[in-house]
């Protein structure tokens, strides 16, 4: 169970150690215009988001003071960048980037200010001077085919799958950010050319996932703090991702849930229908059968998400979603899935990939959609 | 002569440049990329709309360009006209991606290869800008609110004059990187030890484009691929190199006319004229912006099943073009071709591309700095 006392004891332990840094986090925050109140505030907000107690508050702007003891080495294989950049414009509070930065990114490819040869130095460094504590974090599924060659990283031409390899085996924690690394994702979808695989299928450690294409910087942030607050990995579920971020379907809390029960659907985009902002669900939105916290959390600062600006979920915090959810625009529920057997429906495939819970509401939403009285 | 090996990264990927040298100088470059994810692979005997969520995704810098770029390749080839709104709505949407990119490329990229400065100054920009293309296309990066036939999302009046807001308190915030005379103290700090005549293009430029205020100078039709000796393919236009890019498509305006005339297509110009094309695109929107006609349709649908199109947009980078065959509504064969695969073409000594004239006769040290100054994006390359 939590244990505040556990946990006080582990960010003493991790004070003494020495830290990056050069001034303290408060420090830093001042400078940017943050107030204590802020700090606190946004430690409350990630508390609430990791499930912790209110209690926690006050121990997580500790964990967040003490996190340039724990260095994070961020690996890029195959994959857009776009989780960096996601993370580059966290989510409010905006103080998660200001923590970024502060947290001990020993290697990033993106931001850090080394670049060739020297990176490459850096990089060796850090794991050899921080063995077995530093935290991995990677961004990117890992091509496999023919030795991994599609994906070679350095002045020594050394695979991806070689790397991340290497680089696993002393890591303290390892954390996949994004589908690409989670489940292998857009080059992985049918036919595969590169054999690319989310990193757990490569590693024989516990790999945390953070799927998502891409992940809110806020899961991002979250799962590194905790791992820094608790000395260990979140709760997960069963596809190991974490349950604070994941324990929901983006169904649940969406803000046109109301019209789904009521079975006002848009048929079309640019409709009377979407404009009056029905649900999406028969234009393809996936958001029944994927578990996110988009619909609570959004984008950018909580400026919006996909399904406000009226396209429809598209499940991409599932595995093998770039084959499993398509065609993007098109309902599962009655959609005949051609790959696996020509006469099983989607629905069918998607029990094999669901808890049950969510096969209750697949089977709901099919029925809502059955029974629509304006059809 | 020596030839060095040597590993470009901070370019969203790595680059590997080997390069022919004889007392420092650089004789010769060959570019080469390695790493290949097969993306026109996933996109065959899919469903067309499929390409619209699943080609955001070669890029996260440029995301937005490659959705545009299908949506229009889609409208071209099943014959649909979008509606002046949904225009404009891209039209917005795609010159924040433009502008968001320049300015983390110049603190984030550029900046390091030479010295050191604080990157914040760069994150405070992307923030607002990805606030007010999320109001529009719900988040940034990876969205799909475009689609073929106009766009998803239906704004209020409140969300236009939010918009509308951010921009201006945008461009004023602007100012102090580079104002509307040109004057940028970072980029004259930049150049403090740098000749600003160093590494001359081929002086040759290409728009293919016409999104926002770009005129298209050629046609797409003269346009060949070619296979490189990497990963990578080569891209001519009636069999020769074009550089692509904001200083191509900008070369009309006065202000990058002037500094065009003074140091030619020199890195100095190049980076000029991206940084001054932000000013451009900022006053651009507010202008467009204003012609919004809210009650207008934001969809058109296709009732077309096959054809044949091209969708060509002015991308962060330079023209991005995707070329699609669809059959009864599913895709038969796709082919993208990337702004960096024209100013990054590896060639011969005797008919360089881009990249490789700016890298000949000077000195290696800079080699890293002149790469970069073209914005390149090895993700893009390697879809």
């Amino acid at each position: 169970m939590l244990d505040v006392q556990k946990v006080k004891q582990r960010i003493a332990e991790l004070r003494k150690l020495p830290g990056i840094a050069p001034k303290s986090i408060s420090e830093i925050l001042e400078e940017n215009g943050f107030t204590r109140r802020d700090f606190l505030k946004w430690s409350g907000a990630l508390a609430v988001t990791l499930g912790l107690p209110a209690s926690f508050a006050p121990v997580v702007a500790e964990a967040a003071e003490v996190s340039d003891r724990l260095p994070v080495v961020w690996l890029h294989l195959a994959e857009c960048t776009g989780c960096s950049e996601s993370l580059l414009r966290t989510d409010a509070p905006t103080i998660d980037d200001l923590i970024f930065n502060y947290i001990n990114l020993q290697y990033h490819d993106t931001i850090m200010a080394a670049a060739g040869w020297q990176a490459e130095e850096n990089y060796e460094d850090a794991l050899e001077k921080f063995k077995g504590r530093y935290v991995l974090c990677v961004e990117g599924g890992v091509p496999t085919k023919d030795g991994g060659e599609y994906l070679t990283i350095g002045p020594h031409a050394e695979t991806g799958l070689h790397k991340l390899k290497r680089t696993a085996k002393d890591a303290a924690a390892i954390i996949a950010v994004g589908t690409c690394s989670s489940f292998g994702g857009i080059q992985a979808a049918a036919p595969n050319p590169t054999g690319a695989k989310g990193i757990h299928k490569v590693l024989n450690k516990q790999v945390i996932n953070v799927p998502g294409c891409p992940p809110s910087a806020k899961n991002i942030v979250g799962t590194i703090v905790y791992v820094i607050l608790f000395g260990q990995l979140p709760a997960v579920d069963n596809f190991n991702r974490p349950k604070f971020a994941y324990g929901l379907r983006i169904h649940d809390l969406c803000e046109r849930r109301g019209h789904f029960d009521a079975g006002e659907f848009v048929e079309e985009f640019g409709s009377e229908e979407a404009m009056n902002g029905f649900c999406l669900y028969k234009k393809g939105c996936k958001g029944p059968y994927t578990f996110n916290n988009c619909s609570r959390e959004r984008f950018n600062q909580h400026t919006s998400w996909p399904v406000q600006a009226g396209h429809g979920c598209i499940g991409c915090s599932e595995p093998d979603f770039w084959d499993s959810m398509a065609p993007y625009e098109e309902p599962l529920a009655n959609h005949k899935f051609s790959s696996v057997s020509a006469d099983a429906t989607a629905d069918k495939v998607g029990i094999t990939i669901l808890t049950v819970a969510g096969v209750a509401i697949a089977a709901h939403a099919a029925i809502s959609a059955i029974k629509n009285p304006k059809e | 002569m020596k030839i060095t090996k040597k590993i470009i990264t901070k370019i969203e990927g790595e680059a590997t440049l080997k390069i022919h040298k004889k007392n420092n100088i650089i004789e010769f470059a060959e570019i080469e990329f390695w790493q290949y994810r097969g993306m026109e692979e996933f996109l065959k005997n899919r469903p067309y709309m499929d390409a619209c969520v699943i080609n955001p995704r070669i890029c996260g810098i440029c995301g937005h360009s490659h959705l545009i770029a299908t949506s229009k390749a889609i409208e071209d080839a099943l014959d649909v006209k979008i509606t002046k709104k949904a225009e404009i709505l891209r039209d917005i949407t795609l010159g924040l991606e433009i502008i968001q990119n320049h300015i983390k490329w110049f603190y984030l990229t550029l900046y390091p290869s030479v010295k050191s400065k604080d990157y914040f100054k760069a994150l405070e920009f992307t923030k607002e800008i990805s606030k007010i293309i999320a109001l529009i296309a719900g988040q940034f990066p990876h969205n799909s609110y475009s689609i073929p036939g106009g766009v998803t999302c239906d704004l209020t009046n409140l969300e236009l004059i939010k918009i509308k807001n951010y921009l201006s308190e945008l461009f004023n915030k602007y100012q102090h990187i580079m104002d509307i005379e040109g004057k940028s103290n970072d980029l004259e700090e930049l150049f403090s030890d740098i000749p600003k005549t160093t590494g001359k293009g081929l002086n040759r430029f290409l728009v293919l484009g016409d999104n926002l205020f770009f005129k298209s100078n050629g046609d797409v039709k003269y346009i060949k691929e070619e296979k490189s000796t990497s990963l990578n393919k080569n891209v001519m236009y009636k069999d020769k190199y074009f550089e692509v890019g904001p200083l191509a498509r900008n070369l009309d305006n006065k202000i990058i006319k002037k500094i065009y005339e003074t140091f030619t297509d020199s890195v100095y110009t190049r980076i000029f004229a991206r940084l001054y094309e932000v000013n451009l695109i900022f006053l651009y929107l507010l202008e467009i912006i204003d012609n919004i006609e809210i009650n207008e349709k934001n969809y058109t649908k296709p009732l077309k099943k096959s054809g044949k199109g091209i969708g060509v947009v002015e991308a962060p980078r330079g023209s991005l073009i995707h070329e699609i065959e669809i059959e009864n509504g599913f895709v038969k064969k796709y082919n993208i071709i990337v702004p960096t695969q024209f100013n990054l073409s590896n060639s011969t000594k005797e008919n360089p591309s881009p990249a490789q004239s700016a890298l000949m006769n000077e000195d290696e040290k800079l080699s890293d700095f002149i790469f970069k100054c073209f914005d390149i994006c090895a993700v893009c390359v390697s879809h």
